[in-house]
């Protein structure tokens, strides 16, 4: 089996060192290879469109084939799916829709401005509605560290709006008392905690790369080993 | 143990309440046509402002609005706004998106500022010669990377169909390295991505916009200096209409993003209130 594991190890391997190598080689084929490469990998770039689309239509179509609950929505994905893919080939007798012009809106562009962007902002305006009840029911001053997450969630929430200028005029005379709290909470214990996070992703990110490259990690050749 | 019937119907009752109050909050500031009058802008914001500000007439600058309808309430004013300065500064934007679902919204905002410019300034304003809108590719890192050797042939076309190797707008921009400012919108990781394979290692400075949620994960480049600027949420977006004396939909949006956190506090306040009284008389535990 040394098609179906050595050469993709040694195909890594090769590529994880010229990548890796050509930070620290500026000749001018180096880049032209660089260039060549990254063309590559652009094309199959595209090629992960398809696999999502297969994947996305798979699953709704076992959904539909098993009756699982709420089954009848995945039609809609193919109703939306074909309804859009109509009106991007067959709009005006374009194929798709490779001539618009500034200004003109065709049918495909309007049913996306005025059912898609619609639809997906509703979807993401939900989340209000959500965090305000889930804020009620259990933010609550349980012990000393869960007070000062809850009085720094207060305050950066509260500087964030204009209308903290106005009570904080009122209170300390100065309009942006709460906008400076807030920019402190997050310049110095927030940043503090994010970098630390950052770094800790990125030594593990260079460490699993170095595993892959070198053949250690081959989970992603599939097999489990 | 089971929890009674009587206090799950309570919880119920409460939490169509608190959606009742949330829709009011959002909503009566948009029809009373409450305004929350003059802020002062952040000061994130404003250092990406005079970025931009102090860039010569014909200075290119790409502009990468990487998100989908889903963030088009606090993004989309970013970009209208973004854009919006860079014609007034008669700037050359080159507007892309990585998101497939995106490109349309691009488009837009892309459109609207352009009409802007021609009712507020004057200033008519020609794709091709004046902007590019150069639209999507997939590729996503790969697509930066390739557009770090050589743009014109990771967009060969632009989203009319235009071929980019001769075009205006492009001229002198061989690849990102011939750009002075990258600008990144974005709903994900596509910030660090721009700023991992694209500013550090290409040498643009780099300004991006971000949710509101996602904001303070940015923090770190902005310390750093791997970012001149930072728009964060809508109240980015109002700062920067602020700051070039053009409200819009995020001015227009902070009268009824301050109701919605008002009432947040005022509820997780009046909870721990609660909490601390049945505490005291020992009915919760904590």
């Amino acid at each position: 089996m040394w098609y179906k594991r050595t050469i993709p190890l040694l195909l890594v391997l090769a590529f994880g060192l010229a990548g890796f190598g050509h930070d620290y080689v500026p000749h001018p084929a180096s880049n032209a290879f660089r260039e060549e490469v990254t063309t590559g990998f652009v094309i199959i770039g595209g090629f992960a469109l398809f696999i999502g689309a297969y994947s996305l239509f798979h699953m709704h179509i076992s959904r539909i084939r098993r009756k699982q609950p709420g089954w009848a929505y995945s039609i809609f994905v193919f109703l939306g799916a074909a309804l859009m893919v109509c009106l991007g080939l067959w709009n005006d007798g374009d194929w798709m829709f490779v001539d618009p012009q500034p200004g003109v809106v065709t049918s495909f562009q309007w049913c996306y401005d005025y059912i898609l962007v619609p639809c997906n902002a509703t979807i993401f305006s939900i989340l209000a509605f959500f965090i305000a009840s889930a804020a009620f029911r259990t933010f609550r001053a349980r012990n000393f560290s869960a007070l000062l997450l809850l009085a720094a969630a207060v305050v950066v929430m509260f500087g964030r709006v204009p209308v903290s200028e106005r009570v904080g005029q009122f209170l300390f005379d100065s309009p942006n008392a709460f906008a400076h709290v807030s920019e402190i909470l997050l310049n110095y214990p927030n940043l503090a905690a994010k970098r630390a996070i950052l770094l800790g992703v990125s030594l593990g990110v260079i460490s699993q790369s170095l595993r892959i490259i070198f053949g250690i990690e081959r989970t992603y050749m599939g097999g489990g080993d | 143990m089971p929890v009674p019937a009587a206090s799950l119907k309570r919880l119920a009752m409460i939490r169509h309440v608190i959606y009742l109050l949330v829709a009011a909050a959002v909503i009566v500031p948009f029809i009373a046509r409450l305004h929350v009058g003059d802020f002062q802008p952040g000061p994130h914001a404003t250092k990406l402002y005079k970025k931009l500000d102090s860039l010569p007439a014909g200075t290119r600058v790409l502009l990468s609005f990487d998100f989908d309808p889903g963030s088009d309430a606090e993004l989309t004013p970013m970009g209208l706004a973004l854009l919006r300065h860079c014609f007034k500064k008669d700037l050359v934007p080159l507007v892309m998106t990585n998101y497939p679902a995106g490109l349309d919204l691009a488009r837009k905002i892309m459109e609207d500022a352009v009409d802007d410019s021609q009712k507020l300034w004057g200033k008519k304003k020609v794709s091709g010669r004046d902007y590019v809108l150069l639209g999507f590719r997939p590729g996503q890192v790969n697509l930066v990377l390739k557009m770090g050797e050589n743009l014109k042939t990771a967009f060969e076309t632009d989203y009319y169909g235009k071929p980019t190797v001769d075009m205006r707008a492009l001229k002198g921009v061989r690849s990102l390295k011939d750009l002075k400012l990258v600008i990144g919108i974005s709903s994900s990781a596509w910030v660090e991505t721009w700023i991992i394979y694209g500013a550090d290692r290409f040498g643009f400075e780099y300004g991006a916009g971000a949710t509101a949620v996602m904001a303070p994960d940015l923090y770190p480049f902005l310390d750093t200096g791997q970012m001149v600027g930072l728009l964060g949420g809508l109240r980015g977006a109002a700062d920067y209409e602020a700051l070039i004396k053009q409200r819009g939909r995020g001015t227009l949006g902070m009268s009824a993003q301050s109701a919605a956190h008002l009432l947040v506090i005022v509820l997780v306040l009046a909870a721990n209130v609660r909490f601390v009284f049945r505490r005291l008389s020992g009915r919760e535990k904590g």
